[in-house]
């Protein structure tokens, strides 16, 4: 696994995904990125400058970066927007040729079961490469 | 980022759409610049900004991060704060280090009386104690009335007025100076009492420790104090320990044997013991007192509660130094110690060897761990005097490069200027601390005066919760130091103390011309009106000298065309042949149609004075602001540009000052010309 695409949305879940792809990628020195896809309403162009989302995405990546630094990987960033994050994430996997997607799951529940996401899922179903999803423990 | 989009415009993010698998699974990468990130509505300059692009700049980075570290973000200030334990040795490390020397000084004025007088040391140190209590009593109300770091000259300023204020600063700047200078030349005196060739070599030794102790708080204020942490503790515990045997000595009868100092004074005494004399060994004495204000200057260089935490550090100060000071003049005189008149062997070595013995392993770490922190002293200065020149320049009475925090958040230039000017003033006294001594105190006192006369005003005006009290115990502080001020500039006013008071006057009409200058600046450039819009301007009058006709010149006509039609081209020739020459030339060239030239023969061979003639007479006929395209030929190496006249940057130098003159430079680096050769394939 020499290169890993890192989903993240800036949920709760986050630094334990960097923290657990810094345990496995550091000893392959494989080149890490974290990803954040902004989706984009479809009343807005998809190239629209969404200044509140952008700049909500550079502090989480920031935020990843500073953790990635702390476990002593180097992590790259990228923002991307799109109209669904899984479709985005899995064509630059596909475009950039990541061996691996990572992607985090916080712990919700709907209808009496945990709740996977439609990016999870949607990685999940149409990656070309392998995906390793990471579910938050459950609340005590 | 926000206002009027010009989609034309650059911008620092690029959109790149990309197609996904699926038709309509398009999406946008936004290829975001490292050295920049958005932050709160605005772009935030990296770490990546200030990396240099070149050989030069990556090779200066790596020999300022080897001596100076990493740069530290403004984000990390608060990281950078020090605790009480770090501040003790930082700030109060000077005052603390004036016990290695007070009893001594009072001693020297007093021997001068004979051997008798010397038993008025006790007397005058407790005096000297009482003193520094009120001093710390008073500071404590200053930091309490002041939590953001107030400072003798910001008490002084803000209640009783400008020039009071200026007054307190400058004498704190001449202070800090002094303080580096002082304490740097007594750290290598106390070296040089067991290295005697480094007597020889003093003055060189100070500035070598004075530069070192620059790189140590070009570091940062948190280095600086893990610096200085060690040696502080180390002299208060060896010192401690000196006490403690001497005293258990002393008390249980077997009292140590006082050596004889290499130069004894004389045993009857050169003069008669008079008042004066007295007040002279404890104006000489309060040499102690030094280095107090610096805890109620450094503030904001302390970790929240930021007055909590100075306070307690001040009384530990206040603490330590009475401790320690009171315990070395009691054994001296129980004992018998006296001053040497050689300056060969100090009363604390001597004091060390009667109770310790010589040679002994104890005796070298009390002189070892004595030098180490007189010598770190120096620091107190160099945490005061940037703080102080900042907010000065903050205030605009110093010049605004004081108020920049360097890669370290040090006041860098603050740092850099305080070393030099205590280098010099080293030099000059050729590094005697004997030479030094008249003129340190005296510009203390008169801060410690002054605030502490400001802060009796300011109990009264607010009149708030126990404004008695403290209205009480700074007055009482005012009038202790304006006493001990008085007696200072008296009996050291031969000494040397009237030099500063002749340097003082001078350094606040300085900063009151420096702010006199900033405010004339700010009243010019001053925005009246903010709701008016930006004004038109019709197309400039564009002069565009030319040397030669080539790629370069065409480049710059080509650019001044893009501004305005109204171009004018000129040549300056040394002889009429040149002149025609340059003339058939440019007829022969395409674009010469589209730009006016005049060719200016030169006969006495100058080039800079006609063409700024010629756009002298050319600015006459036009209301408009003339601009001057200038035409630069950039080389691909630093020594490649000493084969070049630089006859661009002379000129630039020379329009730089002339009024309703744009000047604009379009540089032609030497890889276009490069590139511009080779023919593509």
């Amino acid at each position: 696994m020499k290169n890993i695409l890192i989903g993240l949305a800036g949920t709760a879940v986050d630094p334990d995904v960097v923290r657990m792809v810094a345990s496995f990628a550091k000893a392959e020195k494989a080149r890490i990125v974290g990803v954040h896809v902004i989706e984009v309403r479809w009343n807005l162009a998809l190239d629209a400058v969404l200044e509140k989302e952008l700049e909500a995405g550079e502090h989480l990546l920031s935020a990843a970066e500073a953790i990635a630094r702390s476990e002593g990987i180097t992590l790259e960033t990228e923002i991307l927007q799109a109209r669904e994050a899984a479709a985005a994430l899995v064509d630059e996997a596909r475009s950039r040729s990541y061996d691996l997607i990572v992607v985090g799951m916080p712990y919700r529940r709907r209808l009496g079961r945990v709740y996977v996401g439609r990016t999870v899922s949607g990685v999940f179903e149409r990656a070309p490469c392998a995906v390793l999803a990471y579910r938050q423990e459950a609340p005590a | 980022m926000s206002g009027p989009r010009d989609d034309d415009a650059p911008s620092l993010e690029q959109r790149e759409s990309r197609s996904g698998k699926l038709a309509g699974d398009r999406y946008v990468r936004i290829v975001r610049p490292k050295e920049f990130r958005r932050e709160s509505g605005h772009f935030v300059a990296t770490e990546d900004a200030i990396a240099p692009t070149d050989d030069a700049g990556r090779f200066w980075r790596r020999v300022r991060r080897t001596l100076l570290g990493r740069p530290i973000s403004s984000e990390s200030e608060v990281s950078e704060r020090v605790s009480k334990k770090t501040g003790l040795a930082i700030l109060a490390s000077d005052n603390i280090s004036s016990s290695a020397y007070a009893t001594e000084e009072a001693m020297r004025v007093l021997a001068l009386a004979g051997s008798a007088a010397l038993a008025l040391t006790m007397p005058i140190a407790l005096g000297v104690v009482a003193v520094l209590a009120i001093v710390v009593l008073s500071e404590s109300r200053v930091i309490r009335a002041y939590p953001n770091g107030g400072g003798s000259y910001i008490v002084a300023r803000e209640n009783l007025g400008t020039l009071a204020g200026l007054a307190a600063a400058a004498a704190l700047l001449i202070d800090y100076v002094l303080t580096v200078a002082v304490s740097s030349a007594a750290g290598i005196a106390a070296l040089s009492s067991f290295v005697p060739w480094l007597h020889d070599h003093r003055a060189l030794a100070a500035i070598s420790l004075v530069g070192l102790l620059m790189i140590g708080n070009l570091r940062g204020v948190r280095e600086a104090g893990l610096l200085f942490a060690l040696p502080t503790y180390a002299y208060v515990g060896s010192l401690g320990l000196l006490i403690t045997v001497g005293l258990a000595r002393v008390l249980s009868g077997d009292v140590p044997v006082a050596p004889s100092p290499p130069v004894p004074f004389e045993d009857h005494g050169t003069m008669a013991l008079t008042t004066l004399l007295v007040l002279r060994a404890f104006a000489s004495g309060s040499v102690g007192l030094t280095g107090s204000e610096a805890v109620a200057n450094g503030v904001p260089n302390f970790k929240p509660p930021e007055p909590r935490n100075a306070v307690i550090t001040l009384l530990l100060m206040g603490g330590l130094f009475s401790t320690i000071f009171l315990g070395i003049t009691y054994l001296a005189t129980t004992i018998g110690v006296q001053p040497d008149h050689g300056e060969l062997e100090t009363v604390n070595s001597m004091l060390t060897r009667a109770v310790f013995g010589p040679g002994t392993p104890l005796y070298y770490l009390v002189q070892i761990t004595t030098a180490v922190i007189l010598l770190l002293a120096a620091n107190t200065g160099f945490t005061g005097f940037p703080r102080l020149a900042s907010i000065l320049a903050n205030d605009r009475f110093m010049p605004r490069q004081f108020a920049i925090r360097g890669d370290r958040l040090a006041f860098s230039f603050g740092i850099v200027v305080l070393a030099v000017t205590a280098a010099v003033v080293l030099w000059a006294f050729r590094g005697s601390v004997t030479a030094l001594i008249p003129l340190y105190t005296l510009g203390v006192f008169v801060a410690f005066t002054l605030s502490q006369s400001g802060l009796v005003r300011r109990w009264w005006r607010l009149r708030n919760r126990g404004w008695r009290l403290s209205i009480l115990i700074n007055a009482i502080g005012a009038a202790v130091t304006g006493t001990v001020l008085v007696v200072v500039a008296v009996t050291k006013f031969e000494g040397g103390a009237w030099m500063v008071l002749v340097v003082m006057p001078l350094i606040v009409s300085l900063l009151l011309r420096i702010h006199r200058h900033y405010r004339s600046v700010a009243d010019a450039l001053v925005l009246t009106d903010l709701s008016r819009e930006l004004p038109e301007l019709g197309p400039p009058v564009v002069v565009v000298p030319i040397a030669r006709l080539d790629r370069a010149a065409v480049r710059a006509m080509a650019f001044a065309r893009s501004i305005s039609p109204h171009v004018r081209a000129v040549h300056i020739s040394y002889d009429e042949e040149g002149a025609a020459q340059f003339r058939q030339r440019w007829d022969r060239w395409g674009g010469g149609a589209q730009v006016k030239l005049d060719v200016i023969e030169s006969p006495f061979r100058s080039l800079r004075q006609p063409l700024l003639k010629y756009i002298e007479r050319i600015d006459e006929t036009d209301q408009r602001a003339i601009t001057v395209v200038i035409t630069e030929f950039v080389p691909r190496s630093w020594w490649e540009f000493v084969l070049h006249s630089q006859t661009a940057l002379r000129l630039k130098a020379a329009l730089l000052f002339r009024p309703n003159t744009i000047v604009v430079d379009v540089p032609y680096h030497f890889e276009e010309a490069a590139r511009e050769t080779v023919p593509a394939k």
